[in-house]
């Protein structure tokens, strides 16, 4: 009798542990709860994307079928070839990636300068010039676009790329002083003694920083290189307003471009099923590459924002 | 001798710091501080673009009256939505940053995987893509629809914000699509907080639930500053935000003054979360 109830007490304290867990984030209800979540919301951020790429191999019976929901019963190109048509996919591409590459390169460089120069330098009015690089970053670029344009047309850099690449040269650009902002952060995490290091053995600053520090901060420049390329990739609103008369645009308004037309067709001559897949299939090709990127630096990313500290 | 050259020794530093720092100078000169001012000029002027040149008619206060007082649908009827919107949206954005945060910084089977997958947003919250998704209708949770909360919103709610309620439910998950790099700001700050305290706690008996709000909290604190900040600067420089789309070439300086009234707000609206904040902040510090 009595063994019994011991046995029926450790039985009770085994199922507790498992389902509670000795620590309350070990426990198996938890764990429940938390994968419940995680997946609920990876679904919402997945489903987007699984709808896009489902959608976009579609052919018309599969369209109409009403027992086709996700899964279509056979594949079918053609709206991608439609859509890298109407895309002029090619020309568009290549501006797209020419610009978004160089830009992200000339920040990396540039902000990196930048950045180290307001985390370890000393130079006349600094202060102010910290509170010039604050301001550059809460202020919404719509305040200073339309002088840009009168300053650009007068170069005669309307409707060329040069309005989106000189500023990075400089350090400013899309989103330049939150790049400055990181990276003075990343350098200011790094311990002083490297730099005396190599001050000490008679290195100049030029050296010191591109020879010491740059080469060690893979990590800020991977989440800077990646954070730059992705937004110059999809940016919209500078290239409208700089190339809005331009024959040859990057994708993002290549693609604004086409569904505006399509919006035109379906007016005219009525809505057509064809309209979302080929939209769907314009959308893939433009994710795509950034995806490609992301997917291969993906790993690194995580780990550099976690040893960037980007933030105090 | 000596104090010469430690003078020359200090003047060559601050040589060598100047030389860094005169590439981002000169850019924001170029490209910030001058467009600013002539914005502000411009904002004064009647200008009139020319084949021949710019030309300028000074109007004074002229086009802030008209925004400000005369014509409420330039910038009233858009801006007032949007700061309701806005003011729920934010909260939102933070709170479920810092859970998702939390979660991922667990130890767990797949995590790389989740981690993966919600850094999705960084990639697609900007741009067309998520605009396509907007139009696709892929913001709205079933059970918005479902269970017919805009009925109730709309009939418990004053009029005035219930459609903002509404908006935001209905685009629910496109607040979470905006919140990739608040993920990744909560995440590295999670990183500061050392895992010893974690340890010390555990052994003196506090559970998790005290863990959260004596420890995880206090120590994300200056990160849910930099996370609204980011999320207001980032909601209110959206090129879909309603006034946006209002500055642009048709009157420059219409457009200019309208830009100028846009940045005050933003500057107002970051001032009163940095006050209300260190006020929350020395208040939660008297009481510890």
């Amino acid at each position: 009798m009595r063994w019994e109830t011991i046995d029926w007490q450790r039985w009770l304290v085994l199922a507790r542990n498992f389902f509670l867990g000795k620590e309350a984030n070990k426990g198996f209800i938890f764990r429940l709860f938390m994968y419940l979540i995680l997946i609920d919301t990876a679904f919402i951020y997945v489903k987007p994307i699984l709808y896009m790429m489902t959608t976009m191999v579609k052919d018309m019976t599969n369209l109409l079928d009403p027992s086709v929901i996700w899964v279509p019963r056979s594949l079918y190109f053609g709206h991608l070839s439609e859509a890298l048509r109407l895309l002029k996919y090619g020309t568009a591409f290549s501006i797209s990636i020419t610009v978004s590459l160089s830009v992200a390169l000339l920040q990396i460089v540039s902000c990196a300068i930048a950045g180290y120069a307001f985390a370890r330098l000393e130079f006349p009015f600094k202060r102010t010039l910290f509170v010039c690089l604050i301001f550059t970053f809460l202020m919404p670029p719509q305040v200073t676009i339309l002088p840009m344009i009168i300053m650009f047309k007068n170069f005669g850099w309307i409707n060329t790329y040069y309005p989106l690449i000189i500023p990075a040269i400089f350090g400013h650009g899309l989103k330049g002083a939150l790049f400055v902002i990181i990276f003075r952060q990343f350098f200011s995490t790094l311990p002083k003694e490297l730099e005396e290091a190599a001050k000490i053995d008679g290195a100049s600053v030029f050296r010191v920083f591109f020879r010491v520090m740059l080469p060690i901060s893979s990590s800020a420049i991977i989440v800077v290189f990646l954070f730059s390329f992705v937004w110059n990739w999809n940016d919209f609103y500078y290239p409208s307003m700089f190339m809005f008369s331009s024959k040859e645009v990057p994708l993002s308004i290549s693609l604004s471009r086409l569904a505006a037309s399509l919006s035109a067709e379906a007016e005219q001559s009525g809505p057509s099923i064809f309209a979302e897949p080929i939209k769907m299939a314009a959308s893939f090709l433009i994710i795509m590459p950034p995806l490609i990127i992301y997917s291969f630096t993906q790993r690194w990313f995580v780990e550099g924002v976690e040893r960037t500290g980007l933030v105090e | 001798m000596s104090r010469r050259r430690l003078l020359s020794a200090v003047a060559i530093r601050k040589l060598e710091g100047s030389i860094f720092i005169a590439p981002w100078a000169f850019g924001f000169l170029a490209f910030v501080l001058f467009p600013l001012g002539y914005s502000l000029y411009m904002s004064f002027n009647r200008v009139k673009i020319t084949a021949s040149g710019v030309e300028y008619a000074p109007v004074g206060f002229q086009y802030y009256r008209e925004i400000l007082l005369a014509d409420g649908g330039l910038l009233y009827n858009d801006l007032i939505p949007f700061l309701r919107q806005a003011i729920m949206m934010i909260p939102v954005i933070v709170v479920f940053s810092m859970l998702v945060a939390i979660l991922l910084n667990q130890r767990f089977l797949g995590r790389g995987l989740f981690r993966a997958i919600f850094f999705l947003p960084v990639i697609f919250s900007t741009g067309q893509i998520i605009q396509e998704f907007i139009t696709q209708g892929e913001g709205a949770l079933a059970f918005v629809e479902q269970f017919q909360i805009a009925a109730y919103a709309e009939s418990y709610l004053p009029k005035s914000w219930a459609a903002p309620v509404i908006n935001v439910l209905n685009s629910f998950v496109l607040v979470l699509w905006y919140s990739g790099v608040q993920i990744l700001i909560f995440l590295a700050g999670r990183q500061t907080i050392s895992n010893s305290v974690y340890e010390a706690a555990r052994i003196d008996g506090a559970d998790p639930w005290e863990t959260f709000w004596k420890i995880t909290l206090p120590g994300l604190t200056p990160f849910i500053l930099l996370n609204l900040i980011y999320t207001v600067v980032d909601l209110f420089t959206f090129p879909s935000n309603p006034i946006i789309s209002k500055v642009n070439t048709t009157n420059y300086g219409l457009s200019s003054a309208l830009a100028w009234i846009y940045l005050m707000i933003v500057l107002l609206f970051l001032g009163i979360i940095f006050y209300f904040f260190s006020r929350a902040n020395r208040a939660s510090q008297r009481i510890r």
